[in-house]
């Protein structure tokens, strides 16, 4: 079944995660793509508490995940890979073709960010970056749970 | 390491996060809430209420943040403690970043999957067995000294741990409670599902109880069939209509 989704969530692992869309999808491995991660065990320590002890916690930084991408994809177990922002998202779209779909699951406030969604918050730089993953011909679009509606990205850049 | 802060401004920061869902936004979720848990916590550092480091403190406090609402407390402990032991800003950016996942998931199994449902299942077999007011009682002793619990080992831990909090999720006793609620819970609900069914259909004639059968049998199928678009709630709001609906045509 290979990854059913590639998610953007400054949450990283939590319940809309593992429960919201792992459940409905039967997802068995989560991969986590975030550089600072892959380098610190404590917080790899405080993600893998986040999750159910049936599902295995696959942490990798972005090369890592590039070059480990086909081998995730030739799975038979459900996945969701997962980046914490839009700029590792966009060098996983860039660097592999095997990117189709991209959901933007919440990007929360900060500083110079302003609302689009309830759920997602953009600077008018990161609202291009989507863009351009757009352009590559990737379906991008913002949904937090899967009973929601998925937004189209032309709706909230 | 700063000394243990008087445990008054714990209590007073244990009964602020009693408010935390309160404060709740789409904008800073849990993070202004947090914030004000926080504060007294943050009196004591250099200079006092009022000086630089409390306020930057305070500032960095209420920045978003979400969590589940018992465990909360562990994140305003641990980075209260982090400001006093001198940890950077972004040492203590990452650990809240960190946190804010693993304790909304923690907490959503630990609590609303597995404490409250077993706690629930509980008191409507006591209910559905005849036990009436003191099943609830019972329900709100059992569940609030469970939450309480939670919550004051969750902020104690968190300002003893400070950036090494993630050795206090280790607890023994939290892992224990892990493995305990998800099977107690299954045990408890599936105690109380027959007997609330049986208790909620006993007005009934014998046509109604086949027809809240098969509309439970078909809620099962269609929660089975179409995971990514039913929820229960939707199911139910649906059921309700319907019922309401071939009760006005057959009245």
């Amino acid at each position: 079944m290979s990854i059913a989704l590639y998610r953007v969530d400054d949450r990283l692992i939590h319940g809309q995660v593992v429960v919201g869309w792992g459940q409905p999808l039967d997802a068995s491995f989560i991969v986590l793509v975030d550089d600072t991660v892959r380098a610190s065990d404590w917080e790899q320590d405080l993600y893998r508490m986040g999750v159910p002890p049936h599902i295995e916690v696959i942490f990798a930084s972005v090369d890592e995940a590039l070059r480990r991408l086909p081998e995730w994809e030739a799975e038979r177990r459900v996945g969701i890979l997962l980046t914490g922002d839009l700029d590792t998202m966009a060098a996983l779209a860039r660097g592999s073709n095997r990117v189709g779909k991209v959901n933007v699951g919440g990007i929360h406030h900060r500083q110079g960010r302003s609302e689009r969604l309830r759920y997602v918050y953009l600077t008018d730089a990161e609202a291009a970056t989507l863009r351009a993953i757009a352009a590559r011909g990737v379906d991008v679009t913002a949904q937090d749970v899967p009973t929601a509606r998925a937004v189209p990205v032309g709706e909230f850049t | 390491m700063a000394p243990l802060t008087p445990r008054p401004r714990l209590g007073t920061s244990l009964l602020r996060l009693f408010t935390v869902q309160g404060s709740w936004n789409y904008e800073y979720m849990l993070g202004l809430g947090i914030g004000v848990a926080e504060e007294p916590l943050l009196r004591d550092l250099p200079g006092g209420p009022g000086g630089a480091a409390y306020h930057a403190a305070l500032g960095r406090g209420t920045h978003f943040f979400n969590a589940h609402p018992y465990l909360a407390g562990l994140a305003v402990g641990a980075a209260a403690r982090a400001e006093h032991d001198g940890a950077s800003p972004e040492q203590i950016e990452r650990l809240r970043t960190a946190l804010a996942g693993p304790l909304g998931s923690l907490g959503d199994r630990l609590v609303w999957a597995g404490w409250l449902p077993f706690a629930a299942g509980l008191a409507i077999a006591g209910i559905a067995l005849g036990l009436g007011w003191t099943a609830v009682a019972g329900f709100l002793v059992v569940y609030n000294a469970g939450h309480l619990a939670l919550r004051w080992w969750a902020l104690r831990a968190g300002w003893a741990h400070g950036t090494r909090v993630p050795t206090a999720l280790h607890h023994p006793g939290l892992r224990r409670a892990m493995a305990f609620t998800a099977p107690a819970m299954a045990l408890a609900l599936g105690l109380a599902l027959p007997l609330g069914a049986s208790y909620l259909a006993a007005p009934f004639a014998a046509g109604g109880r086949i027809a809240l059968a098969g509309g439970t049998a078909l809620g099962l199928v269609l929660l089975w069939w179409r995971p990514m678009n039913l929820t229960g709630l939707r199911l139910g709001l649906t059921l309700i209509a319907a019922a309401l609906v071939a009760g006005w045509v057959w009245r």
